[in-house]
């Protein structure tokens, strides 16, 4: 019960950093507005400054939602795939479910510049489209992981499977580049450079959802998660369905990475260090308390990354990939010195 | 308590699927079953097929042909999740979760009967609480499994097993890795949960004499076929005797309920000790590869006012040379014969004529050794 109780305050302190840190994102940027503007423009949209409003609104209040939504997303697709392949360092870009997203954007956007020469990214139906291309990706290629890896007992083959096929399916996606036409050309590379700052106010409308849905899945499935800490023969010896297992946290990890891919680009490691954060903090490995850890900390997590990357007292903006792979990578190599022995999560 | 038959393999083959067409057969024509209220003792060479025949029980893998029944019913009848009500099971895996307390694992065992979200309600925290306590683990409830000794954890594991509350239990190797003392408490555990809860456990082990001694059944696999039957009756049918047959070395001791590995024969000894003295005189010299002639060292009593030049070979009249030569045991020619005889401080050798007075059965051990790898031409 004491470990209860402890984890309530946990929670309850992570949201209160994660509320503050939100505030604080509102507040950085290349226009000055002061902590008593932002919160008048919040509560009382008509009586304020219409430019500070359009900032706020049409800016800061989506990318800050964008980085809270890729943080819990992206970390919570790399603690359920940490525990299915039973590997400390697996995460959505590590095992190529990212580049698989990528894929499926890639086909999509080039073989609909082929077919109907060109569609509307940028609107609702284009959104939704464009999403469901990076799920399929996401999901075909945590498919084609997951039939490998059940040949492979090894844990490092598969991560370096993972790389392997991450690698193959760039290569694909470049050379589709080479073979489309300037105009496809151009939407899809600007797709690529997508950051957390380039989702729209409408495109929220699809990623809230799909996450939520992600999420919601992830919770669903926090039991199975439990029992395939064990391995796969103690859980099915305790009667677990492996094929609905199997689907349902396929289909989480695929709505979650793919989605985030599919709106803010590749963002690298957070799906891998976030899960540690939460088990160290919370000292649990069940998943009913670490999956909403997991949660709350990759939305602390990537705040601050967007924080960092907005470089204060500069005007630009570095792309967050770059700041979570600095920040990442020196945890990266901690979490594999810690777990020496590769399998232990 | 009647019996019921729990598991019954009707001339089942086990093996692995390959593709729709071809299989691999590790194992046919098993016919074995196990009752309520056994312990049955799965035992075997290294590859022989313990580990798919217990896979196989499990549901894991399914049968290739035949028929197994778990509880009069086909195991391919039960969903998985049926089974999981019927059977569990412990596997060599060692599991290494960072973090996972031994309560929280015990507690993984109830799920088959948690809601969606695995809640724990006051009768499963009773259940996780008693599967403790059987196991002996009480007190260790909060300590990470990736932090208690190898006993401690295979114990956890099989209280795990024991929340999930069914009537067949199924080990792999649950003793291996052990010291002796936690082979044993393995055992005592799995004994005292089939004799008072009359569950049915199947486990597999290399250890012939915990299971000889505690096993209420015995699975036998050979290299050419698979038999059972109660412990005794098994090793007076000499079926041990045929559990490593490509192996010369080894011989099963029917006293000691173990393989022994065959020593060389050096040939004979009387020996003429008493208590104490005489149990370790022999095993000393046992162990050295020498027969120790027991009717001469259980009759034979040591008088102290005999002096040892009167034990010499040269005089046959002497009670301590009527087996000599020994015709119990078939003595090569080029083979020694010994005599030795405790005295009040040491011991006498007496060795093709000559005698030879040493004051330890170290020094005993050592001028032996001299005798036996420096042979008179």
């Amino acid at each position: 019960m004491r470990l209860f109780r402890n984890s309530t305050v946990g929670f309850i302190l992570l949201m209160v950093v994660l509320a503050l840190l939100f505030m604080l994102d509102l507040l950085s940027g290349s226009v000055h507005i002061s902590l008593y503007q932002s919160i008048s423009t919040l509560f009382h949209p008509s009586t304020s400054d219409p430019q500070i409003a359009a900032i706020l609104f049409q800016f800061r209040i989506p990318k800050a939602i964008t980085a809270i939504l890729a943080g819990a997303a992206l970390s919570v697709a790399g603690l359920q795939m940490q525990t299915i392949f039973r590997n400390p360092v697996a995460g959505p870009d590590i095992l190529g479910i990212s580049s698989g997203a990528s894929l499926g954007v890639a086909l999509f956007v080039l073989s609909a510049g082929w077919i109907f020469g060109g569609i509307p990214l940028f609107s609702v139906a284009g959104s939704w489209s464009i999403v469901m291309a990076a799920w399929l990706g996401a999901g075909c290629m945590m498919f084609l992981v997951v039939m490998l890896a059940s040949r492979l007992r090894d844990l490092m083959t598969v991560l370096i499977l993972g790389i392997l096929i991450s690698g193959a399916v760039m290569a694909v996606v470049s050379v589709l580049q080479y073979f489309s036409n300037e105009s496809t050309l151009k939407s899809f590379i600007v797709w690529t450079m997508g950051s957390l700052g380039s989702t729209t106010r409408d495109q929220l409308w699809v990623l809230v959802p799909s996450v939520a849905v992600g999420l919601l899945v992830a919770l669903f499935s926090a039991k199975f998660l439990d029992a395939f800490l064990l391995g796969e023969s103690y859980a099915k010896s305790m009667g677990m369905n492996l094929r609905l297992a199997y689907l349902l946290t396929f289909a989480s990890t695929s709505i979650l990475a793919g989605s985030i891919t599919a709106f803010c680009g590749p963002i690298g490691f957070v799906g891998i260090i976030v899960p540690h954060l939460a088990r160290k903090l919370f000292s649990s490995p069940l998943h009913i308390k670490l999956i909403p850890a997991t949660m709350l900390m990759g939305a602390i997590v990537m705040v601050i990354g967007d924080l960092i990357s907005q470089l204060p007292g500069y005007s630009t903006t570095l792309p967050i990939n770059s700041v979570t792979s600095l920040l990442g990578v020196p945890v990266v190599v901690w979490i594999i010195f810690q777990h020496k022995k590769i399998g232990a999560i | 308590m009647k019996e019921d038959i729990y598991i019954q393999c009707k001339e089942v083959s086990i093996g692995y699927r390959e593709r729709s067409t071809s299989s691999t057969v590790v194992k046919k024509d098993i016919s074995l079953h196990a009752l309520s209220g056994e312990m049955v003792a799965l035992i075997g060479g290294n590859g022989i097929g313990k580990s798919t025949l217990l896979k196989t029980i499990a549901g894991f893998m399914p049968p290739l042909s035949g028929e197994l029944l778990v509880r009069n019913r086909p195991v391919s009848d039960f969903s998985v999740a049926e089974l999981a009500l019927e059977m569990s099971f412990v596997s060599t895996e060692i599991v290494r979760v960072a973090n996972l307390t031994v309560r929280e694992m015990v507690g993984l065992g109830r799920f088959p009967y948690t809601n969606w979200f695995g809640k724990l309600n006051d009768r499963d925290q009773m259940i996780i609480d008693r599967a403790i306590f059987q196991t002996g683990l009480s007190g260790y409830e909060n300590r990470p499994i990736n932090r208690i000794s190898d006993g401690e954890r295979q114990r956890a594991m099989i209280a795990r097993a024991l929340a999930q509350d069914t009537r067949i239990m199924v080990l792999d190797e649950p003793t291996a890795f052990l010291d002796i003392s936690n082979k044993y408490e393995i055992v005592r555990i799995l004994h005292q949960l089939v004799s008072e809860q009359g569950k049915c456990i199947i486990f597999s082990t290399h250890d012939l004499n915990t299971s000889l001694t505690m096993a209420d059944r015995i699975w036998l696999m050979l290299e050419d076929r698979v038999v059972e039957g109660i412990p005794e009756e098994m090793a007076s049918a000499g079926y041990f005797e045929s559990l490593f047959p490509k192996n010369q070395h080894l011989r099963f001791d029917q006293e000691r309920d173990d393989f022994r590995i065959k020593r060389e024969n050096h040939g004979v000894v009387n020996l003429s000790a008493t208590g104490q003295e005489l149990i370790w005189a022999k095993k000393a010299l046992e162990r050295l590869g020498f027969k120790v002639n027991p009717s001469l060292a259980v009759s034979q009593s040591l008088s102290p006012s005999v002096s040892p030049s009167l034990r010499r070979p040269s005089h046959p009249s002497r009670p301590s040379l009527s087996v000599y030569p020994s015709l119990r045991h078939s003595v090569p020619p080029s083979s020694f014969f010994l005599e030795i005889i405790q005295q009040p401080k040491g011991w006498n050798i007496i060795y093709s004529g000559i005698s030879q007075n040493v004051a330890t059965l170290e020094d005993l051990c050592r001028t032996i050794k001299k005798i036996t790898t420096q042979p008179v031409s």
